[in-house]
């Protein structure tokens, strides 16, 4: 589904180079959880694969269902299946949630040669994914993000996730900020959308989340480039010896 | 530099009229008249020295040989925009009510009718008219009084409560011409109307357009009153906006500007009697090289007065914006609670806003905020909105909307809202 190589990227304003050299494969139905210390790319690597513009890829390619996704724009991207929950979701004010998502499913479908949806079916529609993920109702009529929790705001990220239906879905940091109760919410609703067609890039600094969402796959991300990738064991002994160990352990294998 | 222009060069032609309608009608109307005309001659047109006119460019208008108004055609060959299906339609060409093109069908409690005639008619209407404009700082409003020929005087009875939104489209048509549409809304206690008043052009041309509004709401009186300024964006609109409330009405104003080359608007409020409610609100576009200046006044007299003001200024290309939000409170004004705000959202590097609150508070125990922001469509918002699919210029146009839609989900007619939506839309290239 999404093949990087030899990816190099910087900052396009100070153009520093972040990312040094990626290697990463992700087959449908696959979880990746990407771990690495504070500064080691991880959510430039993010943040790349849903098109910001604020990076520039200076090496490398990145192949999403055989097309160039580095090619795509933003909303491209989106329209193919392309997903990305945010660290810091943006505050909208004056949109309400229903129009926002209506409007991007709409794109989406446009995009895909589908007729558009009406508001009739549209709303029956976001209701049941509200159900599903044990959502209250009033997030529908609330402007998009506006005055919302920590915790409020992630599990519009995932609520959008599940609305938009797709096939990449890319969640940096999505645990950060957040307490327990709402963590699991965040990810009873993450496993309630994995599927065989659909694969997940979960970015995050701590394993915790690696609980709730088990991962098949965990890379450890240090200095732009993946230094150690293996199963969820990887993450427990992370969490266990901590970034520290890593430093040892690579410094070792080095010798 | 003096701050004013020369007098003789300007507006020698409309002044000429204005002198020969002096004798015209009763008495104190002559006596309006002269003083007004006195007064304009007087101010003369201010140069940028003026503090009240420095980023209101008047050369063209004092360098143009404007000739008076004349009547406009029978029929129109463009259609203007139906902002509701209101059954109660009055047009005015060139500031002359036209009885062809308006649909004014018996409403109770409503009088609609050509100021001329009801100079004539209504006797009390020069307790009015001519008695809430501010001429003596205003020289387009003094030159206004001394030149109008007709307009619209709207009488709302006593408990009068009118159903449908009273449209009224100013059409100017024609070009080089000073044109001075005039309005005189009187409503008497507990009387419920809303109010449309739309300025727009027949043609791509250049007119001057100098209308006066003046309104009056008495106690308990509920008025809500939409101002939308869309002219050619070749015209010059300089207009006077004023409305004095006495206790315990409310009166909800809301000025939409989208038109003209230079477009000016002072709207005042005089809040005189307790218990008053005011909104005076604006959403204001401006694009290419226009240049739109909205100076508001809010008076507070008396005690126990709230107002609300919300300001949303999009600007474009090289367009320039110039807003200056004046509140007095005075002495016995206690208990006065007022809150401006002022917001500007810059679409072009090129583009320029002029923001000046201006609170001046003489009473000790009040309620005065304000506050002014100026800024741009954030490239987070829109990568955010562009993740989700949501392609560029429509994101952009959701934000512009959502920016807007804060003053214009205050107009409680549905249709109107959903129509000014879809023509800021349009205005902005969007839709």
């Amino acid at each position: 589904m999404l093949e990087i190589r030899n990816l190099h990227a910087s900052v396009s304003e100070e153009g520093k180079e972040i990312l040094k050299g990626i290697d990463l494969t992700i087959r449908p139905g696959e979880v990746h959880a990407i771990m690495g210390p504070n500064g080691s790319g991880k959510s430039t690597l993010a943040n790349i694969i849903a098109g910001r513009d604020s990076y520039e890829i200076t090496d490398g390619t990145i192949t999403y269902l055989g097309e160039d996704l580095a090619e795509m724009e933003p909303e491209e991207r989106a329209h193919k299946g392309v997903f990305l929950a945010f660290q810091y979701p943006v505050e909208i004010p004056g949109v309400s949630n229903t129009y926002f998502l209506r409007a991007a499913v709409n794109a989406k479908r446009v995009a895909n040669g589908e007729a558009e949806i009406d508001a009739l079916n549209f709303m029956k529609f976001i209701r049941e994914k509200v159900k599903l993920l044990g959502l209250k109702d009033d997030l529908l009529q609330r402007s998009v993000n506006e005055g919302f929790s920590g915790g409020e705001k992630k599990r519009n990220e995932i609520f959008q996730m599940a609305v938009l239906e797709p096939s990449l879905c890319v969640m940096d940091e999505t645990d950060s900020g957040l307490d327990i109760d709402a963590l699991k919410t965040v990810a009873d609703g993450v496993n309630a959308l994995r599927s065989p067609e659909r694969a997940f890039v979960v970015v995050t600094h701590y394993q915790r989340l690696l609980n709730y969402i088990v991962p098949d796959f965990v890379h450890i991300l240090k200095d732009g480039k993946i230094v150690k990738s293996g199963d969820k064991s990887l993450a427990l002994e992370l969490e266990d010896k901590g970034y520290g160990w890593l430093e040892e352990e690579l410094a070792t294998s080095a010798n | 530099m003096s701050a004013v222009l020369t007098y003789e060069a300007l507006l020698s032609a409309a002044i000429a009229v204005a002198e020969s309608r002096l004798s015209q009608g009763p008495e104190w109307l002559t006596a309006l008249r002269t003083r007004a005309l006195a007064i304009h001659k007087d101010l003369g047109i201010p140069t940028p020295k003026h503090e009240e006119w420095k980023y209101t460019p008047l050369r063209t208008v004092a360098n143009t040989n404007w000739q008076p108004a004349e009547g406009g055609p029978a029929l129109f060959e463009r259609e203007f925009r139906a902002y509701t299906d209101s059954k109660i339609k009055i047009v005015l060409v060139n500031g002359r009510l036209d009885r062809n093109l308006s649909d004014i069908p018996a409403t109770p409690g409503l009088t609609a009718m050509s100021l001329f005639d009801a100079i004539g008619s209504e006797p009390t209407i020069s307790e009015f008219l001519g008695q809430v404009a501010s001429v003596e700082e205003h020289t387009f409003a003094a030159l206004n009084t001394a030149l109008f020929e007709d307009g619209l005087y709207l009488h709302l009875k006593k408990g009068a409560m009118v159903e449908p939104v009273i449209e009224i489209l100013h059409i100017t048509s024609g070009a080089g011409q000073v044109i001075a549409p005039r309005i005189l809304v009187v409503a008497e206690e507990g009387s419920v109307a809303q109010i449309l008043e739309q300025y727009v052009s027949a043609e791509e041309a250049a007119n001057l357009t100098i209308p006066v509004t003046e309104v009056v709401t008495h106690k308990h009186a509920n008025i809500e009153h939409v101002r939308l300024q869309d002219e050619s964006t070749e015209n010059f609109h300089i207009a006077l906006w004023e409305t004095r409330q006495t206790g315990e009405s409310e009166y909800r104003s809301y000025n939409v500007a989208f038109g003209a080359a230079i477009g000016r608007l002072d709207q005042n409020i005089m809040l005189d009697g307790r218990h008053i409610t005011t909104r005076l609100d604006g959403v204001v576009v401006a694009r290419g090289e226009q240049i739109l200046d909205n100076h508001t006044k809010l008076d507070h007299a008396m005690p126990d007065c709230n107002s609300f003001e919300i300001y949303k200024q999009i600007i474009d290309d090289k367009a320039s914006v110039v807003f200056n939000g004046k509140i007095f409170v005075h002495q016995d004004a206690q208990k006065t609670d007022a809150k401006q705000t002022n917001q500007a959202l810059l679409l072009s590097p090129n583009a320029t806003i002029n923001s000046k609150p201006q609170l001046e508070i003489f009473a000790d125990d009040v309620k005065c905020t304000h506050g002014a922001t100026v800024g741009q469509i954030e490239p987070t918002f829109l990568f955010y909105m562009r993740s989700r699919g949501i392609p560029k210029a429509e994101a952009e146009a959701i934000l512009v909307y959502a920016f807007a839609a804060e003053v214009l989900e205050l107009i409680s007619n549905d249709d109107l809202k959903k129509n000014l939506e879809a023509r800021l839309f349009e205005k902005l290239g969007l839709s």
